[in-house]
């Protein structure tokens, strides 16, 4: 009708607007325990910290749920199942990662089977530190996503849109890593010289 | 009829961590299953090769999450067996303690869970609300709410605060009036029987050969216990039993090794564990709590084999380790107590099974996924 | 001790028994301890000797009613690591050697399911050998992986 494209625009922002305060009420979370850091998810869930007093409770399918938790470390096994969960996930959607050994490692900095930096294979919104974060913690860190979200300041799953090569790129390398070649015969010669001694 | 194939996890709310069953079911009726694990394996033994004896401490008690100190405990033993360590009394009584206030933290989590997987969802919520008293506990006493770090090798880091005896008892005699509830919502409800007896009954001639240990194996008749027949800590001078299948006190006891003899089991082994701390706690001496250290920077332990098995909630844990007389161990070897019961005896206890009851043969047989893949 | 009587050799070690094998003795000593109460299957756990070029394989039994641990070792060569199978003695024996297999390379003849356990797509060697470097592995593998650019609030 009479309207113009900025007016819709205009429309879009409110609306968008208002869905983010909705939606900041009711964020349901996948059931997906990654690592050690689950074992503080049960209290968190139940009577004793109650969550769901701000509207956030477990959920089965990815399909229907807002908030990824990434509970700690991941192995490159697991990384593959979360990207898939992530990838099922609708948008908006969030990822709260706990501990130490997501943003480096944490104590796990020389094990050979876990990631480090769970940034470069999805994006993160909002850090927990610790090793094990405390319940209260993460009640917290609930409440910081709803700010972030309210500010529009959540936005990981644009990032993962805008920078999608990006990611599949980092993703196929530590799924299909090959030593190289060089270093391959290097061994081989190696191993030759072991033999003739 | 056609077959299909069903997987269940890793991201699933019936699955007791992050492991993956894979199975083949005809109608509602599963035909095979194949366990698949391996999502959590962060490679202990090989960091541990790398570190110092001391540094491993931390790294230890990951291995199992729900239960811990076990995991301190039995790698501090075995480098005390091989250090020829005598640990001080009190150190001795004070491991008794965590240990069994561990132990209980870590059977309401399991009764809790199981109870989720037969739908009464109310017992998840009393159970994890009264296992963080527990976790209350070794906040004053260690610091930490989960991963504590307190068992040493040659004692405990340090000395029991005073006034923590009271709180300990209150919270015991708390959770003593909660395990009543407990039997009204769960142990006494006609659902459990209906659910319970009968499904997922492990065959107790095999149980033994088959590697079944902890509860699930007293729960087939034999009344072995690590505590007993190796007794570690201070479990020598403490009176307490064994409980194992005819014998379940106040409840029916009906058929050995199923899903219902196990659950119960773990509910008087609670009681168990209550007696147990009381006394400890009445018994303990005054003395050191640890011996005195070598500079940990430095410490090099002799050149050996040695071995310590401590009983964990979920069956018995053992730690082997070996020693070139070094900075580092050679090679440590965990033996989590779900490698048997959460691989072969599961594949073959789901054979047969309903689809219904996949969840809560799983749960009633407390399978930790951490301390398969370590 | 029943297990160095019963078998004729061994010694006692922080006291439990911890008897040396040959490869070809292993199958019969374990059948003989399982047939004398030793029941039950600890664990099936492996050594690796760089500078001594072997693997130690120690198989752990526990005896409930004699309350007796026997370590039975066997040493095989690190170049030629093969190993007969005790899976037909203890079903969990299985799931012991299938991560031997994969953590050390040690072929298990007779085992038919030594198919990847805990990793998954893993061409590189072995992890828990002792020449495979795994601070080396990580920087390599993981620290190579770049941080994806931009700025951290960027939307579409
Ligand atoms: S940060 Fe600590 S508690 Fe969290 S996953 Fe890592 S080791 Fe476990």
């Amino acid at each position: 009708m009479g309207l113009h494209n900025g007016d819709k625009m205009m429309r879009y922002e409110e609306w968008s607007k208002l869905a983010r305060k909705a939606s900041k009420r009711s964020l349901w979370m996948v059931h997906f325990c990654t690592g050690c850091g689950a074992i503080e998810m049960p209290p968190v869930m139940t009577s004793r910290y109650d969550m769901e007093r701000f509207g956030i409770a477990p959920m089965a399918t990815p399909r229907q749920a807002d908030v990824l938790l990434i509970t700690g470390y991941l192995t490159v096994k697991t990384l593959r199942r979360v990207i898939q969960v992530y990838e099922q996930m609708q948008s908006p959607k969030y990822v709260i990662a706990f501990g130490s050994c997501t943003i480096n490692g944490g104590m796990y900095w020389d094990s050979y089977n876990t990631i480090k930096h769970l940034e470069k294979y999805i994006p993160v919104d909002l850090y927990i530190a610790g090793c094990m974060p405390r319940p209260e913690g993460i009640i917290n860190a609930f409440l910081e996503l709803m700010k972030l979200i309210d500010e529009g300041k959540a936005r990981g799953w644009e990032r993962y849109q805008k920078y999608y090569d990006k990611y599949k790129e980092n993703q196929r390398r530590v799924f299909n890593f090959e030593v190289k070649e060089e270093e391959k015969e290097e061994k081989e010669q190696k191993r030759e010289k072991n033999e003739e001694h | 009829m056609k077959e299909y194939e069903l997987f269940i996890g890793p991201q699933h709310p019936g699955i007791t961590g992050n492991m993956m069953y894979h199975l083949w079911v005809d109608g509602d009726t599963v035909t095979k299953a194949e366990c698949n694990v391996g999502y959590l394996h962060r490679g202990f033994e090989k960091l541990m090769e790398s570190r110092l004896w001391m540094q491993n401490i931390p790294l230890v008690c990951r291995i199992c999450v729900p239960e811990p100190d076990v995991n301190e405990a039995a790698y501090s033993m075995a480098v005390e067996q091989l250090m020829d360590w005598e640990i001080p009394d009190r150190a001795k009584y004070i491991r008794t303690i965590v240990l069994e206030l561990a132990r209980i933290a870590a059977y309401l989590m399991a009764i809790g869970s199981y109870a989720g997987s037969i739908g009464i969802y109310t017992l998840p919520q009393w159970s994890m609300g009264d296992r963080d008293y527990i976790l209350d506990i070794f906040e004053q006493l260690t610091g930490a709410r989960v991963y504590h770090i307190y068992i040493w090798p040659g004692g405990v880091r340090w000395d029991m605060p005073a006034d923590l005896p009271r709180l300990i008892e209150k919270t015991l005699n708390y959770i003593e009036e909660r395990l009543k509830l407990y039997d009204d919502v769960l142990f006494e409800n006609r659902v459990f029987f209906d659910r319970a007896i009968g499904v997922g009954k492990i065959p107790c001639n095999k149980a033994i050969e088959w590697g079944v240990t902890g509860p699930n194996l007293r729960a087939c008749g034999y009344g072995y216990d690590v505590r007993k027949l190796e007794p570690y800590a201070a479990y020598d001078e403490i009176d307490f039993d064994i409980v194992s299948y005819p014998d379940l006190g106040k409840f029916d006891a009906h058929e050995a090794g199923d899903v219902y003899t196990r659950m119960i089991i773990r509910r008087l082994e609670i009681e168990q564990s209550i007696a147990i701390i009381r006394q400890a706690l009445k018994k303990m001496p005054e003395s050191e709590h640890i011996l005195k250290h070598p500079n940990w920077l430095r410490w090099k332990v002799p050149e050996g084999y040695a071995f310590a098995r401590v009983e964990s909630s979920k069956g018995e844990f053992g730690y082997f380790v070996v020693s070139d007389g070094g900075l580092k161990p050679v090679r440590v070897h965990v033996r989590g107590p779900s490698y048997t019961h959460g691989i072969n005896v599961a594949e073959k206890l789901l054979q047969g099974a309903n689809i219904a009851d996949v969840s809560q043969i799983l749960f009633s047989l407390d399978i930790c996924p951490p301390d398969i893949e370590r | 001790m029943k297990s160095i009587e019963l078998l004729g050799k061994g010694e006692e070690m922080h006291g439990r028994a911890y008897i040396k094998l040959s490869a070809d003795e292993i199958e019969e000593s374990i059948k003989k301890l399982k047939e004398n109460g030793f029941n039950h299957f600890v664990m099936l756990s492996c050594v690796d000797w760089l500078d001594k070029g072997k693997f130690e394989l120690v198989y752990h039994m526990w005896n409930y009613e004699e309350k007796e641990h026997a370590m039975l070792s066997v040493d095989i060569d690190r170049n030629n690591d093969v190993m007969k199978s005790m899976s037909h003695l203890f079903p969990q024996i299985e799931t012991y050697e299938r991560e031997i297999h994969e953590m050390y390379g040690i072929k298990f003849e007779g085992n038919n399911r030594l198919t990847p356990f805990l990793l998954e797509n893993w061409p590189h060697d072995p992890p828990m050998r002792k020449d495979f470097d795994s601070k080396k592995f990580v920087k390599q593998m993981y620290e190579s992986i770049p941080f994806i650019e931009g700025d951290e609030n960027e939307g579409i």
